[in-house]
This record gives C-alpha cells, structure tokens and sequence, in this order.
C-alpha cells in the first residue's frame, strides 16, 4: 500500500501513468475534456497564477487548463476517432520521463484542488477532478513527491500523517483535557455522536480540540471519541491513492461501528468532511449508514435549535473569514459559518460578494506539506492577502486547521501580521455559562 | 452559366452533405461520450442535483460578471465572447436571407430579425472576433492554450462573416454571384469542419455544464 517517491523515471512509470489516464475516462471527465475551449479565464480563477502575476512574473503553465493537457492528449488518441487514426501512423503521445516531473510539478505543487477555476470556467469545467487524475496516475506510477509520500505512509503505519498513534493520542487527550478543563468521553459506549480531531488539531492547535469538546459537553449531547477512528485527516486523497484512502476510511467505519454512532463529525478540516461526506459512501456503499456533519455545521444546528446559547460578541475587532475550499466551497458548508460568525464579531466584513468566490489558502490538497511547493505556496498567499487587505481586517477567522496553518507559516514567511483564529474556539468563548 | 452552378452546387447537394456529415458528426461525439457512462455515487445530495443543473444549463452563459475581479481582466473575453455567439447564433438563423433557406430545408418558418439588428451583430461579431483572436496571439496565457484550430476556425468564421456583410451590402455589380456563392462556400465549409473541431464545444456545453451544477446540487452550494 506505500506510497512510492521514485527518483529515476523509465519507461515503466511512463506506462503506468498512461494506462491510468486511460483507465480513469468517464462520461464526466470526457465532457469536461472535450469541452475546453481554450479561453484561458481559468488562469484568472487561480490563487497560483494570481499571485505569479501579482509579483510581475507571468507563468502561463500554471494554468489550471495547461495541468490537464497531457490527460487530454491521452484521452483523445484513445477515445477519439482522429486521435485514434493519428496514433495508428505513428503520431500519437510520446511522454518522456521530464514530463512527468513536470506534471508532478503541475499537479502536486501548483493545485490545492480549491475548484474555484470550475466556477469561473464559462464551461464549468471540473478541473480539480482532472488534477486529481493526473495525481492518481503519477502516484500510481510511484511518483508522488517525497514529503507527501512519507506523510501518507506514516498515516497508514502510524495512523496519522504526524505520527500520532494511539498511544500518543490518548497522551494529548490527557493533556488536553488537563491543560483546558475539560472532559473528553474516549470510547463511550453507546454515543450517538462520533468526534473525530486531525492530528493537526490535537498537535498544533489543541486548543481547537478542547473548543470542539466543550461545544459537545454543553449541547448536552451523547459523544464521544474514539481510539480506532482517531485521524480524520485523509492523506490518500492528497496522493489520490484509492487503497490508503480506503484503509483511512476503514479505520474511521470500524471506530464508529464500535461505538454504534448514527453522527460522524468532521473537525475543522477541510478533506476530512470531504472524504467522510461525499466519498465514503462510494467506498462503502453498504456499511456506511452515518450522518456526517461537519463541526461548524453543527453547531449551527444546534444554535438554530436553541440547544446552544451564546452570551455576546465576543470578537471585538474587525474581522473577516476565510473559507475551506473541502468544507465550503465543495462541501457547501458556506452560510453556516457566516451566521455564526455575525454572532461572534462586532465588526464582521465578508472579504466576497459571493461566498463560493473565496480564495483558498494556498496550502491544501497536500501543498503545505510538500517544501519544494514552499515558493508556490507563498505566491498563492499573495492573493490571498489582497482579499484580507481589502477588508482592512487584522484578524481571519477560520474553519480549517490545515488552512490555518498554511496561513499562519506564510503570514511568517511574508512577515505579516494578521492573526488567525479556530472559529469553533471562538464559539467556545461566548459559550453562556452554565447555570 | 458556370456561376449558377456553381451557386445552385453550394446552395443544393453541397449543404445537404455538409449538414449531413454535420449532424452525423455531431450526434458520434455526443453519444460517444455518453455511452461512456458513470459510476454510481451513494452520497446524500444535499440540494437538488437535477434541478440545479438544468438551472446551471440556462443560467450560466450570463454568470460571468458575477465574478468581478475576473471579469475586469478579461473583459475582452467576456464581452467579445458573448456578442460574438448572440451575433453568431442571431445571424445563422434569423437574418432573412438565412430564414428563408432555413423555412426551404425544414419546413418550419423561421421569424426573421429587421435588418438594421442583423447588421449590427454582424458588425458586433466580426469586431468581437478580430478582438477575440488578437487576444489569443498576444495574451500569453492564451498563446500557450491556443493551436492551429482556433486560428483556422477563427479565420473562417470571420471570412463568412464579412462575406456576408458584402453580400448584404454590395455595390459591386456583375460578380454579386460569385460573392454570395463564395459566402455560402465557405459556410459549407465550416458546417462540414465543426465536427471535426474544439467548434463543436456547443454540444459538450450541455454535458460540462450540466455536470457542473449537478455537482453544485449534490454539495449544496449556489454557484
């Protein structure tokens, strides 16, 4: 199931990715792959093109159309009739080993799979989803760049891309719930909700995981954490492997089971509710009988439903929210946060019109974790910053530790000084004490 | 009498076999794609996938403004790119002379647009398009998109174009026939290249679209 990182490319990863390609066409990808018209407002969409462009550098291959090429190219001389013909006299694709480097480069350190090209794109072209084709064929081929390889093998081995094992998991629960006074239910039986922190939370941000707690503990629910299902985090969707993706999933299925859970939540993380939401249920069609809700879903349910009562503003700066690519703009988590957020700030300014507008934060989809993407990355921050800047906002409240800290390490990077909060920490605070 | 027959050629077999091969073409891509099939997704929508992608099908041709930042940098392409299908789409089929060959091939009368509107989308299509195409040759995000297709097509089109607009508007005398022969050539031409080509975007717009706001139905997000 490991993840390779090979250095040397030969013609068998050059064969492997092909027939990857070729295998993964489906009426879906072959519409978005015949429909581009080649117009090029993609490159606008993209935080990576943006920021090139903002420091006065244009690189036009990062143009979320340019990353799919070579998958076009591939499809057409397979399923097309005049690709077919031009392959029989000898003029189909030739890959060479430095174009795969390429393409890793394309779509491992300059695509965080935000999709927010799809909605400018005039044919609503899924580009994430080809991206993401392209990474499944280049990790199949065994060439996933390396910090991302070992991340998603030490998730299988150890159970989370940082390591944590239960063990360890158990030692920062303790912690936690010491350091933060709080009471964190491990392995209750029977609960009806199952909570499930990233490893990101619990080793950066425990203060995050402490908040998610105390919100559980005062909506007065049945919940509880789970020592099996401990990672929510899924690294096979960074590397787009379908067996590490399923094994991280199995794990979270076998925690629930065993506490015969009807709700899974998700932490601030983007993939995690992408992975448990909308992918799980095609991975286990039968088992999977859970709701998966994601925190700040939520609890905005249950501050809709009165079980949760705020006692102010606690947020007394301007601030503005960022949004989770995973959780929002493809898991449609976007009014909630914004809801609860004109509940916690005195001076909320929304840095969109739109919400599905927003700019992601440069590091998801495996980029932060990746250091040759560090350049890229930091670009990408560039147009973010112009969006922050715009509301003249310090302080970004935001609903995603992996977005969380790809903005924090930039912001140092960059040497800013824009503070970033856990929006389901804020909650924590104005939480009404318990009469 | 060889202009006649020549014009009777273009104006008779030589469309039937374009619009043949058009349709024939058109209707292979389209259903190749389709026989292509989906997996099944278990996933609980969380909005109404079908409804939205028939919104999205309709609606999204006027969407681009929405996003703003994005419009203001490309406003060429926004704006050339939709007076350009309202002229083209408004042209082929509306303008007189075009309903009445229409009404002649399909049986059906077809309303007919005034003549000053049909000359000023063509005017507004042909500017659109030599805009359009001297953004791609200049643009470097396009220059790397772009390949021989899109020039060719482009050419072709505008050559139609302004063909048509001499044809409407000639002062030119003896060779009328020759001008508006030479006009429907080319249209020929283009009927027969569309299935050939990325021109053929029109069908796939129905498919990429539709999946577009079938997934946006499926995630629960408005856009």
């Amino acid at each position: 199931m490991a993840v390779l990182s090979k250095e040397e490319i030969g013609q068998e990863e050059v064969e492997k990715f092909y027939q990857f390609c070729k295998k993964s066409i489906d009426m879906e990808v072959a519409s978005y792959l015949e429909a581009c018209v080649r117009c090029g407002i993609c490159a606008e969409a993209c935080l990576f093109y943006m920021g090139e462009n903002v420091s006065g550098r244009i690189d036009p291959t990062l143009t979320p159309a340019y990353k799919a090429d070579l998958l076009r190219e591939i499809y057409k001389e397979n399923y097309t009739l005049l690709g077919r013909l031009k392959k029989l006299f000898g003029f189909g694709v030739k890959i060479k080993p430095e174009e795969l480097k390429e393409q890793a480069r394309l779509a491992f350190y300059t695509c965080t799979n935000c999709d927010r090209c799809t909605k400018a794109c005039p044919m609503g072209i899924d580009t994430p989803r080809l991206v993401s084709i392209v990474r499944g064929a280049l990790t199949h081929a065994g060439l996933t760049p390396k910090d991302l390889a070992d991340a998603t093998n030490l998730s299988v081995e150890k159970g989370s891309p940082l390591g944590v094992d239960t063990q360890t998991f158990l030692q920062r629960l303790e912690f936690i719930s010491d350091e933060y006074e709080v009471n964190i239910p491990i392995d209750r039986k029977p609960s009806e909700y199952l909570y499930i922190p990233s490893s990101i939370e619990l080793m950066k941000f425990p203060s995050s995981v402490a908040s998610a707690a105390k919100v559980l503990n005062r909506a007065g629910v049945s919940w509880s954490m789970s020592t099996v299902a401990h990672e929510a985090t899924n690294f096979g969707l960074f590397a787009q492997s379908r067996e590490v993706t399923r094994e991280m999933l199995r794990r979270v299925l076998q925690g629930a089971k065993d506490l015969g859970v009807k709700y899974i939540i998700a932490p601030e993380c983007g993939h995690a509710y992408q992975s448990m939401r909308f992918i799980a249920p095609n991975v286990f069609p039968e088992e999977w009988d859970f709701e998966v809700l994601n925190i700040v879903e939520l609890i905005d349910r249950m501050l809709t439903e009165g079980r949760l009562r705020l006692k102010g503003k606690v947020l007394k700066e301007t601030a503005t929210l960022h949004d989770s690519c995973q959780i929002g703009r493809r898991g449609g988590v976007l009014r909630e946060p914004r809801r609860i957020l004109k509940e916690l700030a005195e001076d909320f300014r929304d840095s969109v019109l739109i919400p599905e507008h927003n700019i992601c934060c440069g590091g998801g989809g495996g980029v932060l974790v990746i250091g040759d993407a560090d350049y890229y990355r930091q670009k990408a921050f560039i147009s973010k910053m112009t969006l922050f800047d715009k509301t003249k906002a310090r302080t970004v409240v935001c609903y995603c530790a992996n977005c969380m800290l790809a903005l924090t390490k930039s912001s140092q990077e960059l040497k800013r000084d824009y503070r970033f909060v856990s929006m389901v920490e804020l909650v924590a605070e104005a939480l009404e004490e318990e009469t | 009498m060889t202009d006649v027959a020549f014009y009777d050629f273009v104006r008779g077999p030589l469309l039937r076999f374009a619009l043949f091969v058009f349709f024939l073409g058109i209707a292979y891509r389209f259903f190749r794609v389709l026989f292509l099939g989906l997996p099944p997704d278990y996933a609980k929508p969380k909005g109404n996938p079908y409804l939205m992608a028939v919104k999205k099908i309709v609606i999204k041709p006027t969407m681009g403004w929405t996003f703003n930042e994005i419009f203001s940098r490309r406003a060429i392409n926004f704006i050339g790119g939709f007076l350009f299908h309202l002229g083209f789409i408004g042209l082929t089929f509306f303008v007189p002379a075009h309903a009445l060959l229409w009404k002649e091939i399909t049986g059906i009368p077809f309303p007919v647009l005034p003549n000053i509107v049909s000359d000023i989308l063509a005017y507004a299509a042909l500017g659109s398009l030599i805009a359009l195409t001297m953004h791609r040759a200049l643009n470097p995000v396009l220059k790397l998109l772009t390949g021989k297709d899109e020039y060719f097509a482009n050419f072709l089109i505008a050559m139609i174009l302004f063909t048509g607009l001499l044809a409407t508007r000639w002062a030119g005398g003896g060779s009328y026939i020759w001008l508006l022969s030479l006009h429907m050539f080319l249209a020929d031409l283009l009927i027969l290249y569309i299935p050939f080509s990325r021109l053929s975007h029109f069908v796939y717009y129905f498919l990429s679209v539709g999946f577009m706001g079938w997934n946006a139905g499926k995630r629960g997000v408005s856009f």
